[in-house]
C-alpha cells in the first residue's frame, strides 16, 4: 500500500511542536519516524500524523451531545458489537506492541471491551436515536473514547432500583454495587470491574465516565467514587481512558 | 477433560460470545462420564473479561461445582476476571497450579 510520506517541518506543524521534540520522540519511541535510508531525512505517515492531531474525546462528545443526531464517521462507528469485538482486537495488538504496556495491555483491552459491552448490552433495541457506539483510540497520546447514545445508566437502572434519583446515584450504584439493568439475568459485573482495574491495579490508568450529568473520575488508588456534575447532559454514556 | 479456551478466541469479551461458546461447547461436555474432572486452561488468550466469563466459568462452576478446575494463569486480565467473578456471584472457584 502507499503511503504519502511528510517532513519533519510539516510535522511540527500540523502538531504545534518544536523539531527538537520530534526528534526526541523518534529517539524514545513516542513518534517513530520512517528513514527511506540509514543515513537519510526523518520522514512520517501523513495518516498517521493526522489521526494525532486529531482530539477523540472531543470528536466523541460533539457527537454524544449533537442535537441533529447522525451516524459517526466510520473509522469511529461501531454500529454492531460484532464490529467493536473486531476493533478491539486492533486495540489489542497496537498496546502489545506499545513500550510499557506489555504487562497492562490485557487490564485496558478488558476494561474498554466492558464499557463497549455494557453499551450494546444495555441498549438492545432501544437506542435512543443512533444505533451502536462511537469507539476510538489513539496510540501515541494514550487514550481512548467510548460513547454511546442510549438510555444511560440512570434509566437502565431505574428499571431495577426505582428508589434511584439523579444520575449521580445512579453512578454510584453501578460502580459499586450487585445489581443488573437486566434483571433477573445475573449481569452487572462490567463496571465494577473497570473501578477494580483502574484503582486497584499496578498501573497509570484513568477514567473519565460520564451518563446524564454526573462525572465519574477515578484513578490509581482511589478509594471513594469521586462524582461531579457536569455543565452538559447526555442520554448515553461517555468514556474516556487514559492508560 | 481439558478445556482449551484459546480454540473460541484469544480476545473473550462479550456475553454473546461467551454464551455462543458453551451453547456450542455442550454437546462436547455431554459426553463428559460422570466422576471426570473439568479444567478450564486460560494459555494463549490474550484478554480475558467478566461478561465472556460469566457466561463459560459461572455456569459451569455451578454445573459441575467440585469437579470444575481453573488452571493457574498469570495473564492479568483473567486473573482481576476471576476476583470479580467470585465476589459478584459469592463463588470459590479451585485454581490449580
Amino acid at each position: 500500500m502507499n503511503k504519502q510520506l511528510i517532513t519533519i517541518q510539516e510535522v511540527a506543524k500540523k502538531l504545534g511542536v518544536s523539531l527538537d521534540t520530534l526528534r526526541r520522540w523518534d529517539k524514545n519511541g513516542k513518534l517513530k519516524s520512517i528513514r527511506l535510508t540509514p543515513t537519510g531525512h526523518r520522514q512520517y505517515n501523513l495518516d498517521d500524523i493526522e489521526s494525532l492531531s486529531e482530539n477523540i474525546f472531543s470528536i466523541a462528545k460533539n457527537w454524544v451531545t449533537g442535537e441533529n443526531p447522525k451516524e459517526p464517521e466510520d473509522k469511529f462507528y461501531c454500529a454492531d458489537s460484532i464490529r467493536f469485538q473486531s476493533r478491539l482486537t486492533y486495540l489489542e495488538n497496537d498496546l502489545r506492541n506499545l513500550p510499557n504496556t506489555e504487562k497492562d495491555f490485557s487490564l485496558i483491552v478488558a476494561a474498554t471491551g466492558e464499557i463497549g459491552n455494557n453499551s450494546f448490552d444495555h441498549n438492545i433495541g432501544s437506542w435512543t436515536d443512533i444505533r451502536g457506539i462511537f469507539f476510538a483510540y489513539d496510540i501515541n497520546k494514550r487514550q481512548i473514547v467510548l460513547a454511546d447514545r442510549g438510555q444511560g445508566i440512570f434509566k437502565t437502572l431505574k428499571r431495577v432500583k426505582p428508589s434511584l434519583s439523579t444520575d449521580k446515584d445512579a453512578l454510584i450504584t453501578a460502580f459499586s454495587e450487585k445489581i443488573s439493568g437486566r434483571a433477573p439475568e445475573s449481569r452487572g459485573n462490567g463496571l465494577k470491574f473497570v473501578r477494580k482495574i483502574i484503582t486497584q491495579s499496578d498501573n497509570n490508568l484513568s477514567i473519565y465516565f460520564q451518563s446524564g450529568n454526573a462525572i465519574l473520575n477515578l484513578k490509581n488508588g482511589d478509594l471513594d467514587l469521586n462524582i461531579t456534575q457536569s455543565y452538559f447532559s447526555i442520554n448515553g454514556c461517555l468514556a474516556f481512558i487514559n492508560f | 477433560m481439558i478445556i482449551e479456551l484459546k480454540k473460541f478466541g484469544t480476545t473473550l469479551t462479550s456475553r454473546q460470545s461467551g454464551k455462543e461458546a458453551l451453547l456450542a461447547f455442550r454437546p462436547i461436555l455431554n459426553l463428559v462420564p460422570a466422576n471426570e474432572k473439568i479444567e478450564i486452561d486460560f494459555s494463549g488468550v490474550n484478554t480475558f473479561t467478566p461478561s465472556w466469563g460469566d457466561e463459560f466459568l459461572t455456569s459451569l462452576q455451578n454445573e459441575y461445582r467440585e469437579r470444575f478446575f481453573l488452571k493457574e494463569s498469570f495473564n492479568l486480565s483473567v486473573k482481576a476476571t476471576i476476583e470479580i467473578l467470585e465476589e459478584t456471584n459469592e463463588i470459590k472457584f479451585q485454581i490449580k497450579k
